[in-house]
This record gives structure tokens, sequence and C-alpha cells, in this order.
């Protein structure tokens, strides 16, 4: 599924679609050749793969891998593994200078082992075995780690040649997994790190259980290191998220709903990138005492000094009471949002901040700190209270058809409209710690601007949703366009992928 | 398992005891229970190091899963070193963790250890206060170091001054090792280390 579907239905209603196909009809082939990602910066192509499905893209690697190198499919595993699965990569390497690439990847030892006898050849430390290498004979030798006298034929080795007799093999990867270690596993002599592939391991292992437990943490392993795959964040979920682009891009697992950033695997951040978004959310998370003592749930009216819970999202407020009209967040006149000075959103600077005491400037940088996060943190609330809008909107057009006022198609544009003002809430949202980690420059007024915009648009859609059922269809689908266009806009000159 | 564990601390045992570095004095190691899982190590600190001339008695735990998990050990003696906890004695080297080899036996643990305190690794520190004077105050740290292998672990260089700082403070009720460790955290600044012990 593309996030092209999956925003289709979202944005357009189905009586929409009718005209979309007439319009279509004709010549479609213009449409085929604009780039997509230029006309969405959101545009990102990914599916949702099962298990199966992700095993069966994986072994098409290593049988193309194995076949191609003429080595085992297990070696070749370790080799994909350790490259992050870049098959032409590999072979391209592996042709310059195998050998090379066979030490540096754990598979063959730096230097080859001695052909006497693999593990007493490495006894400048383990005395352990040569001393005792006396009592070895023709059909028995003493295995270094559990110092018994074996017969010859339980012994076996890495491609280093360190042998170790069968049952403590066994143990070793028994522990090793135990301890959640599988692709890990290595050789069990002192400052050997020779990986154990695979079929060395299954056939040492004989446990069922231990054996399922090896290959699920291999298999979550090979996901981890695979550059477009991704484990789908969602609790309990087993899907695995693959796409060509390891882009910070949105991603939406098909299965339970989760939307994700498709490279850190965190809530979706446009504008923001990835690791500013993370720094954003760790200092949220050391400042949230302070924050939320001063952003408090209720707010008094500016003109009556009534005390006003915030029940909606939208911060387009009118006092019950004496039913002035001002903003939430910075509790001025709501007149002077509507127009072009719109600088709710805006942090001023205090021009002269380098010539103060440093508690001053301190002072300042909590300053600064709060606005930025009290408007996340407001957008997070707003987001949260439009969820019970949509709720109600769904209760009301029940009832309306019901009513047979109308059918459940007439009324989808409420729905679109309440969903449209999520998904434009949310990148409001994340466009604050963007904001925040910005330097003062020129960029940074543009950004802000467009962002004041985005965010004059999207309060006048809130209030119009609220208040859907007085306003006029066409001035709300209206209000829509606005507030996408706005959204893109801002998304075209910021996102950075 | 336990079978395999016995059987090779047996042997080990046996090794060390034979070793040459044991007639040199270096390592040393005693069993303190029958059943082979207990052991007391102990080492000599290296000479040319602030360790020298002190002996270094170590707690050796032998787990279950023995050789395929390193055994646990940690220092009984206290000791002034950036790896090593000066309240707990727990040690931070690789080889008792994540490289652990099951072919490393006891010897090779000891003489790594001693090979510790003649080179600490002040970037991966166990005692984060040991590790900064390591790198800021080399000089303070060595002598820190030799004071706390003479008074604790039979070390032959007394340092006057920093005895005469400690009986101030032991004057004042404090005990002495207390008093050792508040001194030995703040350069032996008799003030800073009285101000935070009455703090």
């Amino acid at each position: 599924m593309s996030s092209e579907e999956c925003d289709s239905d979202m944005e357009y209603s189905d009586d929409d679609c009718c005209y979309a196909d007439y319009y279509n009809t004709g010549d479609d082939c213009d449409i085929d050749h604009i780039d997509p990602s230029k006309i969405d910066p959101e545009f990102f192509i990914f599916e949702c793969l099962s298990v199966e499905e992700v095993e069966r893209l994986l072994n098409e690697n290593v049988e193309l891998l194995s076949s191609s190198l003429q080595i085992t499919p297990s070696l070749a595993k370790v080799l994909l593994h350790n490259h992050g699965w870049a098959v032409q990569d590999l072979i391209s390497k592996y042709r310059s200078d195998a050998s090379l690439l066979l030490v540096q990847s754990r598979i063959k030892p730096p230097h080859p082992p001695s052909k006497t006898d693999g593990s007493s050849s490495h006894s400048s430390q383990s005395s352990l075995s040569s001393k005792d290498s006396l009592e070895d004979d023709e059909n028995q030798k003493l295995c270094p780690v559990c110092v018994m006298l074996c017969s010859v034929d339980v012994f076996s080795s890495l491609a280093c040649g360190h042998k170790f007799c069968k049952d403590c093999w066994t143990m070793h990867f028994e522990v090793q997994i135990i301890q959640g270690i599988s692709t890990g596993m290595s050789c069990m002599a002192q400052q050997c790190n020779i990986l154990a592939p695979e079929d060395f391991v299954l056939t040492l292992l004989n446990k069922p259980a231990l054996r399922d437990k090896y290959q699920q943490f291999v298999f979550h392993d090979y996901v981890k290191s695979h550059p477009q795959l991704r484990f789908c964040p969602g609790p309990n979920c087993q899907v695995v998220i693959h796409a060509k682009e390891l882009k910070a891009k949105r991603a939406v697992c098909t299965n339970c709903k989760t939307s994700f950033c498709f490279k850190c695997g965190m809530d979706y951040h446009a504008p923001t990138d990835c690791s500013t978004i993370k720094k954003w959310l760790t200092k949220c998370a050391d400042d949230s005492e302070t924050a939320n003592y001063i952003s408090a749930h209720t707010k008094d009216c500016p003109r009556c000094h009534i005390c006003i819970e915030k029940n909606g999202g939208c911060n387009h407020m009118q006092c019950y009471s004496c039913k002035h009209e001002f903003c939430w967040m910075c509790l001025g006149d709501w007149k002077a949002h509507g127009s072009e000075y719109y600088e709710c959103s805006r942090y001023k600077e205090n021009p002269n901040i380098a010539h103060e005491s440093v508690h001053a400037q301190a002072r300042e940088a909590l300053k600064k700190y709060l606005h930025y996060y009290e408007r996340w943190e407001n957008h997070s609330k707003s987001l949260k209270l439009e969820e019970q809008t949509l709720l109600t909107i769904k209760t009301r057009i029940n009832q309306k058809v019901m009513n047979a006022s109308g059918t459940w198609i007439d009324w989808q544009y409420l729905l679109d409209a309440a969903m449209l003002l999520a998904k434009c809430r949310y990148s409001l949202q994340y466009t604050y710690p963007y904001a925040y980690y910005m330097e003062p420059s020129s960029r940074k007024e543009l950004f802000e601007y467009q962002q004041a915009q985005l965010e004059a648009e999207i309060e006048n859609l809130s209030w119009k949703v609220e208040r859907a059922e007085t306003t006029d269809r066409g001035d709300l689908e209206n209000q829509m366009d606005i507030a996408e266009k706005r959204r893109t806009t801002l998304l075209k000159d910021f996102l950075e992928v | 398992m336990a079978n395999i564990a016995a059987q090779r601390i047996k042997r080990e045992f046996k090794e060390v005891i034979k070793s040459e570095e044991v007639a040199k004095c270096a390592i040393k190691v005693e069993l303190v229970s029958d059943s082979y899982t207990e052991l007391k190590g102990e080492i000599a600190g290296p000479p040319d190091t602030p360790y020298e001339g002190g002996n270094f008695v170590l707690e050796i735990k032998v787990p279950e899963t023995y050789p395929f998990n390193p055994p646990k050990v940690r220092f009984l003696t206290k000791i002034w070193h950036p790896n090593i906890s000066s309240v707990t004695g727990a040690i931070c080297l690789d080889i008792l963790k994540d490289q652990w080899a099951a072919a490393m036996t006891l010897r090779t643990v000891l003489l790594s250890l001693q090979a510790l305190l003649s080179a600490a690794e002040p970037d991966d520190p166990q005692d984060a206060v040991v590790a900064k004077q390591y790198k800021d105050a080399p000089e303070m740290f060595r002598l820190t170091a030799r004071h706390w292998t003479a008074a604790y672990a039979g070390g032959p260089y007394s340092n006057p001054d920093f005895d005469s700082k400690i009986r101030r403070l032991t004057d004042m009720g404090i005990e002495s090792h207390d008093a050792r460790v508040a001194l030995s955290s703040f350069n032996w600044d008799l003030e800073r280390a009285t101000e935070q012990l009455f703090s």
C-alpha cells in the first residue's frame, strides 16, 4: 500500500471521484509522468510485509549471493548481516579481495590456523590444554573447555581451527541464546572473534525450544540490519515495513494502523528531522515539570476574567459569559489573528540578550523554551480534543441519516473535514520543535510566517468544523482546501529528506 | 552443567598453584568452600605502579554456567583505580563481561587484572571520581593510589601529609575510611572534604 492511496481515502469524498474519473478518462499520460514526490512532499512508497514475506525477501538475497559467490547460504547470511544486505556491493568486494572481506566479516581468521592442533596452537595463555596434550592419544583428545578426554570425532571447529567438543559447543550456544545473543555468537577460544554461522549452530543445537528461539532472534537481527526493513513499532505487531528508500517519511501499518517515521521509528514528525525531534522530546521529558506547572488546563477570560476550561480543539475562543472572542494561546483579541498580523506562533527574541546577565539569559532561555513547549503541548491537546469532536460528528451523522435528512454520502464531507483538520494540526504541532532549534535568520522568519499562516487557517477550519451544522458546506470545503495548501506549502519549503 | 564448572575449576586451581606466577608470588588462589563455587584470589601490585608492594585480595564467584559465562570477580581490598569501584570493589573489564571466552581460565583472569592495574582505561570508568582525577590531576592520582595501597594492601610508602590530614578529620569523630574517601575525592583539600562530610 502506498501513502498515495492512503491519502486519497482521506481527502476526497466519494462523489469527488466521479469528477476525477471524468477528467482522467481522456489522456492520463501527462499525470503519470509527473513525479508525485514533486507535488506531495510527503509522498512515500512502502509496503507492509508479513514474517513469511520478509523471509522470502531475505532468502532471495541470500540465494543470489551464495550462488554468485559459490559460498554456503549460511556464510552468505553472515556477510549480508554485516554489510547491510548490500548484495552487489558484497559481490564486488568479494571479487576484488575475497580474503580481506572474509576476515573483516569475522568469517576467516586473519592468520591461517596451524595444521597440527587448532586449540593448543594458541597455548600462549591456555596452558590447560598444552600441558595435558601428553594425555592425548590417537583417538582421544582433551577439550580445553570441559577438560575431559573425548573421542576425536566429537570435536569440531570454525574456520579458525579452534577445536572443542560437541557438548561444549552446544552448551556455549545454549547459554548465549538464553541471553538473547544469536548472530553475534562466536568461537570459544580466547581473543578469537570468528562468528558461528547458522548451519554450524543448528547442527549442534538440539533442544527444539532453543532452536526456535535462535531462529527468531536471528530473524530479528536480520530485519534490524536491513536498511529497507523496519519492524512496525505498534505493540505486539508482527508486521515489517519495507521501503526502497531510508527516508524520514510517514509509514502506516496496515495491520495495527500505527503511523510512524520510517527512518527513526518514532511518531511521524515532519517538518522536523529525526535528530531534532529526538533532542526536543528528551528536552521536554527533562523539563516537563516546570512546563506542566506553567501550562495549566484553565485560563481566565481576558475581558471578564471568568475561568474557562478548554473543551474543544479550536484555539479561537469565545467566552460563554461575555462573548469576547480571543486566542487561547496568547489571550489576545481574535480579530488581530484573522488578519496577516497573526503573530501568536512567533517567538520574539530579546535583541539585547547578549549584554544581559547570565541569570537574565537563563530566564530568557526558559521563556523561549516555554513559548515553544506551550504551543507544542497545546496542539497536542487540541488533537486529542478534536478526536472527540470527530466522534460527536459521527453520532450526529448517524442520527441525521436515521431521521432521513440526507444520506450517509451527503454528510461524508464533515468526516473528511475532521480528518483533514487532524492531519493539519499534527503537522502544525511538529513545526514547533523545528522552529525552536532554528537560528534567527531570514529563513526562520519565512518559516514562522508560513507557520503563522497555517495556524490561522487551521483555527478557522477548527472553528468551522465545531460549528459544522451551521456552516455552509462550500465554505467549509473552501477552508479545507486553504488549510491543506498552507500545510503542503510549508512542507515543500522546509521538509528536508 | 555444574559438573563441568566444578571439573574445570578443580583443574584450573591446580594449574594456578603450579604456575610460574605463583612461584614469583604474583598471583594466588585459595578455596573458600569445598564446592568450588567460591574462591579467593590474590594479586601483587605490579612494579612501577602506585600499587607496587601491595597485595590485593579478590572475591571470585563461579556461576553454574561456568566456563560459558565469566566468573564474578570483585576486589575485597580497597583500591583507588579508575576501573574499580572504590566503594564496592566492582571491576569494569571487558573479559569479565562480553569479551569472555569459554577457553579463558582463572589464571588468565588474574593476569588480566594485574595488567589492568598497570594500564588503567579512564575512558571506560567504573569509578567516575577516580577517573576524573586520573585524567585531570595525574600526580594527585598517583599519590592517592599509593596512599590507598599503603593503607589497605600493605604497601610500603606512607605519606605524612595525607596521614596528618586524615588525623585532623578522625579527631573530629570521622571514621578514618570515610575521611580518606572524602579527602581523596577532593584532591586532599581539607576544607572541601570537611564541608562535604559535615553537610
